[in-house]
């Protein structure tokens, strides 16, 4: 506990010295008389005051949440003393993390008496947040001393990114060989129709298509399609953010690569992330559910951080980026080294596409002729940015929060049919 | 007597006023939960054009190092989408699509300014450019 005198401290000697020394001026003892009681109620205020004995539990009911949902915190307050005082007490809250009732409550507590409060809780964003301690303030009987202190343990309360329902995926240009959910290329087991051929000694019975081979007199199979998996590197830009007040573009980045990561981890292909920006933190490829709680929790983690930093291609362990793996940038493409990234990815055939978090809701244009001028330049030179991607054959899904990922990804896959010839490249 | 009353009255004005203090009724709020300042960030890229449209308007060197070639990369593209390109127009094509100020500017080999101190870009100018080049 801190403890230090009371604003109405200074108050009350004011009154006593004044009343002393105008004593001392005129030689009247009725005006020292009259300032001594002030004196001896600060005297009395300091005798009875004794430092508070508090323990303070806290308690979460929820220590996982979804972005939008709310806990309640339970303060537990005992008073370890043989006396009783008067409390006011708030728990401690971030900018992004709001906390009802957000003004301090007043408490009055009898000797050895326990009591419990309860806030709510309610995260503004997804991350790992940081509840309590509880700030806590009381006074001695007179009012002379005032004790403060932050009491009780710092809870941690994880919050995960509230994802969107994906039916339609970046369809990859190159699968791996495991089984999996999109239509390999090549020729196989599977269900897809790919082509007729004529008979080949080897070719198993089951595959001959009997009607094709009574049209044609001789006997053809059916070549099909298999169904292999793919290698999903997901690539978050944090190098640069917009932001108005609580949300930002890097929310909704990480909103859009926990629901990509859900939904390809979902069809069973291998999925890697790559935190790319001031710090450079990665996942190697993995499968299944394991792979997507290992991937949300390094999400939480994900900050934008200042740096003049250039980094490469080569600063990415080559693990982390298997050969004909897809990859997907979440990026806002507010800084060049994202751009170059992704360009130079490209450059080496890699299979790029960008989902490009739209920072334009969340930067109003300036006032006055410079500023507008300089916003619509701005989104001209986005406009170019986008072509100069596209030209290199990655396709660029624009999405703004507010609307649906999936319409966003189905216009890539039709850019990426119509560009087959440059991908294949 | 008189002395001894007068005193009773001294301490008991004394005591009643010391009560009254007492009793005065104590601060409220002196505690708040801490709460970070919430941050709006705009854009570095968005920063980098304001400053360059600024200083733009008042040096040509800068509107010709700087700004022409954010410029002449948006025209190309922009011109590319419907199969043109800035390399392959006529001086009159371009003057004739792209505005007179425009092509001045984007138009391929523009010779480095000679008169050093001469005006910028205004930005109502550079307004009017870019309205051209939205519209392609």
């Amino acid at each position: 506990m801190n403890t230090s005198l009371s604003p109405r401290v200074a108050g009350l000697l004011t009154v006593a010295g004044t009343g002393a020394v105008a004593g001392l001026a005129t030689g009247r003892p009725e005006l020292v008389v009259l300032a001594t009681p002030f004196l001896l109620l600060v005297a009395a205020g300091l005798a009875l005051a004794v430092p508070p004995r508090l323990v303070i539990e806290l308690e979460l009911t929820r220590e996982r949440l979804l972005e939008g949902d709310q806990t309640r915190v339970t303060a537990t307050i005992r008073n370890e003393h043989d006396s009783g005082l008067e409390l006011e007490l708030a728990l401690e809250r971030s900018a992004r993390l709001a906390v009802e009732p957000a003004e301090p409550i007043m408490l009055r507590l009898g000797p050895r008496e326990q009591t419990s409060v309860e806030f709510t809780a309610a995260p503004l964003r997804w991350g790992v947040h940081t509840v309590g301690p509880l700030a806590l303030s009381t006074r001695d009987p007179l009012g002379i001393t005032l004790a403060r202190a932050r009491l009780g343990a710092q809870l941690t309360l994880r919050v995960f990114p509230r994802e969107q329902q994906l039916r339609q995926l970046v369809a990859p240009s190159r699968t791996q060989p495991f089984v999996g959910s999109h239509v390999a290329r090549g020729r196989g087991d599977g269900i897809e129709f790919a082509d007729l051929r004529p008979f080949t000694s080897g070719d198993r019975v089951r595959q001959v298509n009997w009607r094709a081979s009574a049209r044609r007199q001789t006997l053809y199979v059916t070549e099909r399609h298999p169904e292999h998996a793919s290698d999903v590197v997901l690539l978050l830009d944090t190098f640069a953010e917009a932001r108005a007040g609580a949300t930002g573009t890097l929310d909704a980045a990480v909103r859009a690569t926990a629901t990509l990561a859900r939904a390809h981890l979902a069809r069973r292909d291998r999925v890697a992330l790559v935190d790319f920006g001031a710090t450079l933190q990665w996942l190697g490829p993995a499968f299944g559910t394991t792979q997507l709680y290992r991937i949300v929790d390094a999400l939480l983690a994900s900050e934008i951080a200042f740096s003049y930093a250039w980094r490469a291609v080569e600063s990415i362990p080559r693990r982390v980026l298997p050969p004909a793996a897809l990859i997907l940038a979440v990026t806002a493409l507010l800084d060049e080294r994202s751009v170059r990234l992704v360009s130079e990815l490209r450059r080496r055939g890699a299979d790029v596409t960008v989902v490009e978090v739209s920072p334009l809701d969340y930067t109003p244009p300036g006032h006055g002729l410079t500023d507008a001028a300089a916003y619509r330049l701005w989104r001209l030179e986005r406009e170019a940015i986008r072509a100069r991607l596209q030209s290199l054959g990655i396709g660029v899904a624009v999405w703004d929060e507010k609307s649906a990922l999936g319409p966003a990804l189905e216009e890539v896959n039709a850019f990426r049919r119509s560009a087959r010839h440059v991908l294949s490249a | 007597m008189t002395l001894l009353a007068e005193i009773a009255l001294v301490v008991l004005a004394a005591v009643a006023v010391t009560i009254g203090v007492a009793l005065l009724p104590k601060p409220v709020r002196t505690i708040h939960g801490r709460r970070a300042p919430v941050s709006a960030s705009r854009p570095e890229q968005l920063i980098r054009l304001e400053r360059l449209v600024g200083m733009s308007a008042t040096d040509t060197l800068q509107a010709h190092a700087y700004l022409r070639p954010l410029l002449v990369e948006i025209s190309q593209r922009r011109l590319a989408a419907s199969g043109r390109s800035l390399e392959q127009m006529s001086d009159a094509d371009g003057a004739r699509l792209l505005g007179d100020r425009l092509w001045d500017l984007v138009r391929p080999n523009r010779p480095f300014p000679e008169d050093r101190d001469a005006p910028g870009i205004a930005p109502r100018e550079l307004a009017r450019m870019l309205e051209v080049l939205e519209r392609l």
